[in-house]
């Protein structure tokens, strides 16, 4: 039960890092973006090239290939979502999801269809109540609490962070302060990006890097941002941690229905919070 | 009296319905421009467009002698033009005085440094002054660490206010400062339009004729998405038209 929670904290850290991106897209510019999971999986397959080049170091190679997504990030907001402000939801659907197709395809097409074996960065496991548990899953679930507590620093202390915040509860409000809102959403969807992409990365060890890797986690993303309330930074943490034990303890025990589990759950709080609404 | 702020022929159709029609509107300096109108004859979407909220399907918007019309928004507001919303639109995530920063931060100079970009903060003296004689001028200085949330309509509509006039405009755009407020809480708006209105030039939407009456120099009317009727008050008070847009056929005496 132990192991099946630690597992479920690496999923819940997993969707974390992926999901906040889209809840951010969500929440200012209320626009639902399948192209995050090509960036997701286009970032791993950059990290499984660099990492031969730099003498197989993670760290390194993790640094390069999130550089190397930041301009496709970029170059998503500013020339494909930035035009669909304001526009019916409809279109960023078939927009961005064409963009995933597209992906999907340029990886298939630049580096094959089988999916690839990434090492696991630190070999160490250790013993807890009679369980094994890798050191490295641990890590990624610590790291999702920095991440948490980094994002928090970062939307309450900068301006850029309060900007957004404010954005979220009005983003028109925020045009009339004057300030040009485009520019700060270019800033956060650049910043989801490459934390989906770390988390793509980070993820890569335990369950391999193949071209439909960004297709299965973006709907199960999609569902925790639905659970934790579109823009809502706390309750995507919550909502992540909290579906990766769903995903893992159904798992264990009927491993069958782990995924379906999730959109059950997100189906009932769709439910009670139209009830309550 | 010089326009500050003029519109030629401005129209917006959505999808057949014509919410504005062929409207010359101005604002001038030194002025208080009141719009009135019924329900949906357009005037809010006269402001969305003044604003740049809204692009138009036809005519254009000049502010200080410029053509706006093509301008977004924020660039509009760093030109001197400032609004409030008929739902009063105020972060309710953020704390009353975070609220004051966001709009007394001068991001034209703060953009110049990174640093500043990312880290300006109220500890800048100029900018905590500033935010200081916002609430003081609206009465909210015990608000400050407030979450704005928390605040009562009135409260907020005064803060709206506030944020406005931190944004030191040349013309300002009140989309009816008044609506959903109690009667003490009108009067402490209107007084506070009284206070600041000297400093700039003022266009009012407001349903609460009798209210705003002593307060403007010119009137417009506004039905159908056409200006109908527009000169001083009295006169367009007692326009036959007027008078039955709003108060219906059998109502002409004035």
């Amino acid at each position: 039960m132990i192991e099946s929670a630690i597992y479920g904290l690496t999923i819940g850290a997993i969707l974390y890092f992926v999901s906040i991106g889209l809840s951010i897209t969500f929440g200012t510019m209320r626009i639902i973006n399948f192209a995050h999971g090509m960036v997701y999986a286009l970032g791993v397959y950059f990290f499984i090239t660099f990492l031969p080049r730099v003498g197989g170091n993670f760290v390194i190679s993790a640094l390069l290939a999130i550089a190397a997504a930041i301009p496709v990030g970029y170059a998503i907001e500013r020339f494909v979502i930035r035009r669909l402000y304001g526009e019916s939801l409809d279109y960023a659907i078939i927009a961005t999801y064409a963009l995933l197709l597209i992906g999907t395809d340029a990886i298939k097409w630049i580096w094959g269809t089988v999916p690839q074996q990434v090492t696991e960065p630190i070999g160490i496991s250790f013993r807890f109540f009679g369980g094994g548990f890798p050191l490295y899953r641990v890590v990624i679930s610590l790291s999702a609490l920095v991440l948490f507590l980094g994002l928090n620093l970062f939307f309450r202390k900068t301006v850029i962070g309060r900007i957004v915040i404010a954005a979220l509860d009005d983003s028109e409000g925020v045009q009339c302060l004057g300030l040009d809102v485009n520019k700060y959403f270019s800033i956060v969807f650049v910043l989801g990006s490459c934390l989906a992409v770390l988390g793509g990365i980070l993820y890569a060890p335990i369950s391999a890097a193949d071209p439909y890797m960004g297709h299965d986690i973006l709907l199960i993303a999609f569902a925790v941002v639905i659970v934790g309330g579109m823009g809502n930074l706390t309750g995507t943490f919550i909502s992540a941690l909290a579906l990766g034990l769903v995903i893992a303890i159904t798992g264990r025990y009927w491993s069958e229905a782990a995924d379906t589990m999730v959109f059950a759950v997100m189906a009932i709080v769709l439910i009670y919070k139209s009830y309550k609404a | 009296m010089a326009d500050l702020l003029t519109t030629q022929r401005l129209t917006k159709n959505f999808e057949g319905l014509v919410a504005v029609n062929q409207v010359n509107f101005r604002i001038q300096e030194g002025q208080v421009t009141g719009l009135i109108g019924p329900n949906g004859s357009g005037k809010t979407t006269l402001f969305n467009l003044l604003s740049g909220l809204f692009t138009p399907t036809e005519g254009t918007v000049s502010f200080l002698g410029t053509d706006v019309t093509r301008v977004p928004p924020h660039k509009r507001v760093q030109m001197g033009m400032a609004r409030t919303f008929q739902l009063v639109s105020v972060f309710d995530s953020l704390t009353v005085w975070e609220n004051l920063v966001l709009s007394n931060i001068r991001f034209k100079t703060e953009q110049q440094s990174l640093r500043n970009f990312f880290f300006a903060s109220s500890r800048r003296k100029d900018i905590a002054d500033d935010c200081m004689s916002s609430l003081e001028l609206v009465g909210l200085e015990s608000r400050a660490s407030s979450v704005t949330s928390e605040l009562s309509y009135g409260d907020k509509r005064m803060l709206e206010i506030a944020i406005a006039l931190s944004l030191r405009p040349s013309v300002l755009l009140l989309d009816e400062p008044l609506a959903g407020l109690s009667d003490h809480e009108i009067g402490e708006v209107v007084s506070l339009i009284y206070k600041v209105k000297k400093n700039f030039a003022l266009g009012i939407i407001e349903h609460k004729i009798s209210k705003i009456v002593e307060l403007v120099d010119r009137l417009c009317v506004m039905n159908y998405g056409r200006i109908i009727c527009e000169g001083v008050p009295g006169q367009v008070l007692c326009d036959p038209q007027v008078r039955e847009c709003y108060w219906g056929k059998e109502d002409n005496k004035c």
